[in-house]
């Protein structure tokens, strides 16, 4: 499947926007990007590496644009696990900000029961002809974790060679306990 | 017209939608389907890639009789999507140089594509059919694909020696972990 590379799956999905969505669209995302608690609850979806919505206006060509009748939202979005573990976090952890989004939007029926959420997506989804990841076997939360593995060794390391033998088996446990979590 | 928020931490978000040349959809979509993946991609060849894709857009979807008259795009359009260290221009050289003869193979598709020959036509031509980002979510924006490669490998090397260490002296302990590690 296009859509899937090692653990990472892509999803892109284009809707036509009801006439009022891009006003609240615009407000909506200045919430997202300027609300502090907006951020958090989108890294609690931790499976997330990369994610975006942008409003056309025009589909662009080679003057001023195609406009249709209505503008179009895209979503895109890059994460591990799969496509119904995927939508069902939407509608269970942040079915608030699903409806906010989506429900500027011709034909959203909510965000649950989760089904009707879901063949809304799967009908307006597109299939990436080819996909590709730089760490197709990676998790968002290994390499969150592995960054914070690379900090606490390479404390250790800029001290090691100084420390007695003992010493340096305490500093060595307890690096190795500061980060149980993440190995 | 939305601003642009392409940006989150040193990652960028490039979105482009190119209009595909009538009656070349079939091929253009073969094309790419059938491109290697994982480390035969042409997307490895351009650095600072974390994840891209390239999606066949025939139309967009009508919701219904609510939506008023049927909608459709004059021409197909290709979706490319990239997400990517660093800044845009340096990037689009970096994708007419990495991707080689496939950037001609899949633009020659679209609609006034000037091929990569020239670097100012097709920085250009891609910046015109750039759609921009209302809101963009990165997990770990602060770190390049090489921070994130490197500290993945260091990950594993590290639950490595832990699991051969177990029960070392503390001296050995301290032998192995410099030999290993170093500073």
């Amino acid at each position: 499947v296009a859509n899937v590379e090692g653990k990472a799956t892509a999803i892109t999905v284009l809707t036509p926007v009801k006439p009022i969505g891009p006003i609240v669209l615009c407000a909506v995302f200045w919430a997202a990007r300027n609300i502090t608690s907006s951020l958090t609850k989108l890294q609690q979806l931790s499976f997330i590496h990369y994610a975006q919505w942008a409003v056309i206006d025009r589909f662009p060509d080679a003057g001023e644009g195609e406009a249709l009748g209505h503008h179009y939202l895209l979503f895109e979005s890059n994460f591990n696990g799969t496509w119904d573990q995927y939508i069902d976090a939407f509608s269970e952890v942040v079915a608030l900000r699903m409806q906010a989004i989506w429900g500027t939007s011709y034909g959203f029926p909510g965000p649950s029961p989760v089904e009707p959420f879901k063949d809304y997506i799967r009908r307006n989804e597109y299939v990436a002809n080819h996909y590709w990841s730089a760490y197709p076997g990676a998790t968002t939360t290994e390499i969150i974790s592995a960054g914070r593995v690379e900090s606490a060794l390479g404390a250790l390391r800029a001290r090691a060679a100084g420390l007695e033998p003992d010493a340096f088996r305490r500093a060595y446990e307890a690096m190795l306990g500061s980060i149980q979590n993440d190995l | 017209v939305s601003s642009a928020h392409n940006v989150s931490g040193q990652a960028y978000c490039l979105t482009v939608l190119t209009p595909v040349i009538d009656g070349r959809e079939m091929r253009l979509a073969q094309l790419l389907d059938r491109l290697p993946s994982g480390a035969q991609s042409p997307l490895a060849g351009v650095p600072g890639t974390h994840f891209a894709r390239w999606a066949v857009m025939s139309d967009v979807v009508y919701q219904g009789p609510e939506q008023g008259p049927r909608e459709h795009l004059a021409h197909a359009r290709l979706l490319f999507t990239s997400n990517f260290d660093g800044a845009l221009d340096p990037y689009l050289e970096a994708l007419r140089t990495g991707l080689g003869a496939s950037a001609d193979d899949i633009w020659g598709n679209c609609i006034g594509y000037p091929g990569s020959a020239q670097a100012s036509g097709f920085a250009r031509y891609l910046r015109h059919h750039q759609i921009n980002s209302a809101l963009f979510f990165a997990a770990y924006g602060d770190r390049t694909v090489s921070d994130v490669t490197r500290s993945l490998a260091l990950r594993a090397r590290l639950i490595d020696f832990a699991v051969r260490a177990q029960g070392m002296s503390p001296s050995d302990l301290q032998a192995g972990f410099l030999a290993e590690f170093g500073r």
